[in-house]
């Protein structure tokens, strides 16, 4: 459940109408039940607002504190770190973004292995994304050129082709500058 | 002020809506401000045309260059000089009509040309091929020349264009605010409603003005060295230091985002500001002006550094440690609008409120607002930016936060129309048209949310794989009647009544 919140876009989408529909429902309910041009407004003490505001409060700062907590675990970072320290073999791939192709070093893999992505782009900014088979997107790093490397540890779980795409305007060809990466079943 | 005046009249199907009563004495806090907001209208009507004509360049499978030059010419004209167009006019009068500072001399007329020939100037190149998006995408537009997919007239050009936008943006507004709500000696006669900064509804004024003078100080520096060299006026080896790809994408940012925030915080103030006028039981007190001043503070500083968020997936170039406190600051935001939600909904619960159109766009705006804001920090989280970033997740944040303020600053434009124009709207039409946009930017903002959510990339002219199309013809649909709504707006602006006509009728209503 968590690699799902945290690991696509539709766990994302999940979350964001947890926080988003109750809100709608309540400020309409208030917005249009106070607009009536019956309704009492002096049923309303000082203390239930004050309640209300304090509770109110703690249920956002709680919230927030959960949905970011317990992401931790999900930061590139964290786990890039995580998996250097742990990972005996990871393979060390370099890849080159020059309008509008990639220039890989290596494209295919096995499943379980660590591969380490040090993305450059050569002339403007580009993207590089890697989408799962099923169309999510796995990771996507932006590239700047003149900077060090984008770099992330990542462990492939499952065989398939992958497709890798940029996500940052490019110019004329953008939309066709994308690549495969071929991962399988590993052997031992 | 005159020359304002006469514009507006004689402007063909605009001047209509935006005629300034001259009857009242006002003129001098509402001439450039009319001017400026029939402008933005002029602006709005290119921009819907463009945008509605992004999906169907992909549905009907034209060209891509299509796709693109409408891409960089819609979001360069809603964000300028439609939206921040818009929001100075507002303010602008707003604040005048509070301190009594009349809004006429050079810098209202300097906003307004440079605004809209910068405007006009950048159209132009992207028309004719330059096509950068609105986020420039640095060092994009030199090694397009590299590349022959434009000319270097189309980048000197386009530059010369985002320079006076930029000038009107970053110095010639905040200078005239800052000058009306500090050094301007108040007129009586021109004071409508009293406020001073302890307000909230004026706070977030002063608040905006100095972060866009200060946040964009720097890319002012670095746009003008590259622009002289482009003029041939200095070296381009001299200007190394500027076009350093690194340094214009953080002056950028640290300038684009934090005017998002600026014009977030004034359009917060602004509904400080309208919605206790329209409280039922007549009150005119918001429930805890201690609390939304707060909420505006909290806004603020946490606001101005949680630009690191734009940058989170260029690590390890953008350090973890910035990209912690980009999280923690991003999420730092939705406190104070969790304290502005209670604000405002404990005010409109204890006095309740009359529901009437202007306050209905504001408070509809509100909630897209408030939606649109949960989008941003679910992005600004670290490890969802790493699938999100690039997609049309952050498409529909950067429309979706256009869209909210511009239907606050709608409704309190509405709000304001009366004393500017000497006019009532038509209500009913006016009624319909907050329905509809309401009905239309929901579904806006939740179709660009899901094609990001399904893996669909922003500024990407192939939308017919991967089943995206689907989203481009929600996309469409829900244009569509954003498009309707804001005929109705037009509509309503046409068919207003002459205040004095109003009254007369209102005793046999």
């Amino acid at each position: 459940m968590q690699d799902f919140i945290y690991q696509t876009g539709w766990g994302a989408f999940s979350i964001l109408l947890l926080f988003q529909i109750p809100f709608i429902l309540g400020f309409f309910y208030i917005v249009f039940r106070r607009s009536r041009p019956n309704v009492q407004l002096n049923d309303v003490s000082e203390s239930s607002i004050s309640r209300a505001k304090n509770g109110w409060m703690a249920l956002v700062v709680i919230s927030f504190l959960i949905v970011n907590l317990a992401s931790i675990q999900y930061i590139p970072a964290v786990y890039t770190a995580n998996a250097a320290a742990v990972e005996q073999n990871v393979v060390d791939v370099s890849v080159k973004a020059e309008s509008w192709s990639y220039d890989f070093s290596e494209q295919e893999f096995n499943v379980g292995q660590a591969v380490r992505f040090n993305a450059n782009a050569v002339d403007t900014v580009h993207g590089f994304a890697i989408y799962h088979p099923n169309g999510h997107v796995i990771f996507t790093m932006m590239l700047v050129p003149g900077v060090g490397p984008s770099s992330l540890i990542h462990t492939f779980k499952e065989p398939g082709t992958y497709k890798v795409r940029c996500l940052e305007y490019c110019g004329a060809a953008h939309h066709d500058m994308n690549d495969e990466i071929i991962v399988a079943q590993s052997s031992s | 002020m005159q020359f304002a005046t006469t514009l507006v009249e004689r402007t063909p199907i605009f001047g209509r809506m935006f005629k300034i009563d001259t009857s009242t004495g006002l003129e001098e806090i509402s001439a450039w401000p009319a001017l400026m907001m029939m402008a933005s209208f002029i602006w709005l009507t290119i921009a819907i045309l463009l945008g509605i004509s992004m999906p169907l360049t992909q549905i009907l499978e034209l060209d891509s260059s299509l796709f693109y030059t409408a891409i960089t010419a819609h979001g360069a004209a809603m964000a300028f000089p439609f939206m921040f167009q818009l929001m100075a006019a507002v303010g602008i009068h707003r604040a005048a009509g509070c301190i009594g500072s009349p809004v006429t001399g050079f810098l209202p007329a300097a906003f307004f040309w440079c605004m809209n020939i910068g405007g006009a100037l950048l159209s132009v190149a992207v028309l004719s091929g330059l096509k950068i998006s609105y986020a420039v995408m640095f060092p994009l537009p030199i090694v397009g020349v590299e590349t022959g997919q434009w000319d270097m007239w189309h980048v000197i050009l386009g530059f010369t264009g985002i320079a006076g936008v930029l000038i009107s943006v970053i110095l010639i507004y905040p200078v005239l605010t800052i000058k009306m709500l500090f050094f301007d000696r108040p007129r009586e006669d021109l004071i409508l409603s009293p406020r001073t900064l302890r307000d909230p509804g004026m706070l977030g004024m002063a608040m905006a003005a100095f972060v866009l003078l200060i946040m964009g100080t720097p890319l002012i520096i670095v746009a003008s060295a590259v622009l002289l060299a482009l003029y041939g006026i200095l070296p381009m080896a001299w200007i190394t230091w500027a076009t350093d790809p690194m340094v214009f994408q953080f002056v950028f940012y640290i300038f684009a985002h934090n005017l998002m925030e600026a014009m977030a915080i004034m359009v917060v103030s602004a509904v400080y500001a309208t919605l206790p006028l329209y409280l039922a039981d007549g009150t005119r007190k918001l429930y805890s002006d201690r609390l939304a001043n707060l909420a505006l503070w909290i806004l603020l500083l946490t606001s101005v550094t949680s630009f690191f968020h734009h940058f989170f997936t260029m690590f390890p170039a953008l350090p973890a440690a910035l990209s912690y406190h980009g999280n923690i600051m991003s999420w730092g935001t939705g406190v104070g609008a969790a304290l502005t939600i209670f604000t405002v909904s404990a005010t409109i619960w204890k006095h309740g409120i009359r529901m009437e159109p202007g306050l209905m766009a504001v408070l509809m705006g509100f909630t897209l607002y408030i939606m649109d804001g949960v989008s941003a920090i679910i992005t600004s989280n670290v490890a969802w930016s790493f699938q999100l970033h690039g997609t049309m997740w952050q498409a529909g944040h950067t429309m979706a936060v256009l869209i909210a303020m511009s239907f606050m600053w709608i409704g309190v434009f509405i709000h304001h129309y009366p004393v500017m124009t000497g006019r009532q709207i038509n209500i009913r039409l006016g009624n319909w048209f907050v329905a509809l946009f309401t009905i239309a930017a929901m579904g806006l903002d939740w179709s660009f949310l899901a094609a990001g959510a399904a893996g669909m990339p922003r500024r990407f002219a192939a939308w017919n794989q991967e089943g995206w199309l689907m989203y481009g013809y929600l996309i469409l649909l829900f244009g569509i009647i954003l498009a309707i709504s804001f005929f109705l707006l037009a509509a309503c602006f046409r068919k207003s009544r002459d205040l004095a006509e109003v009254t007369a009728a209102a005793p046999a209503e």
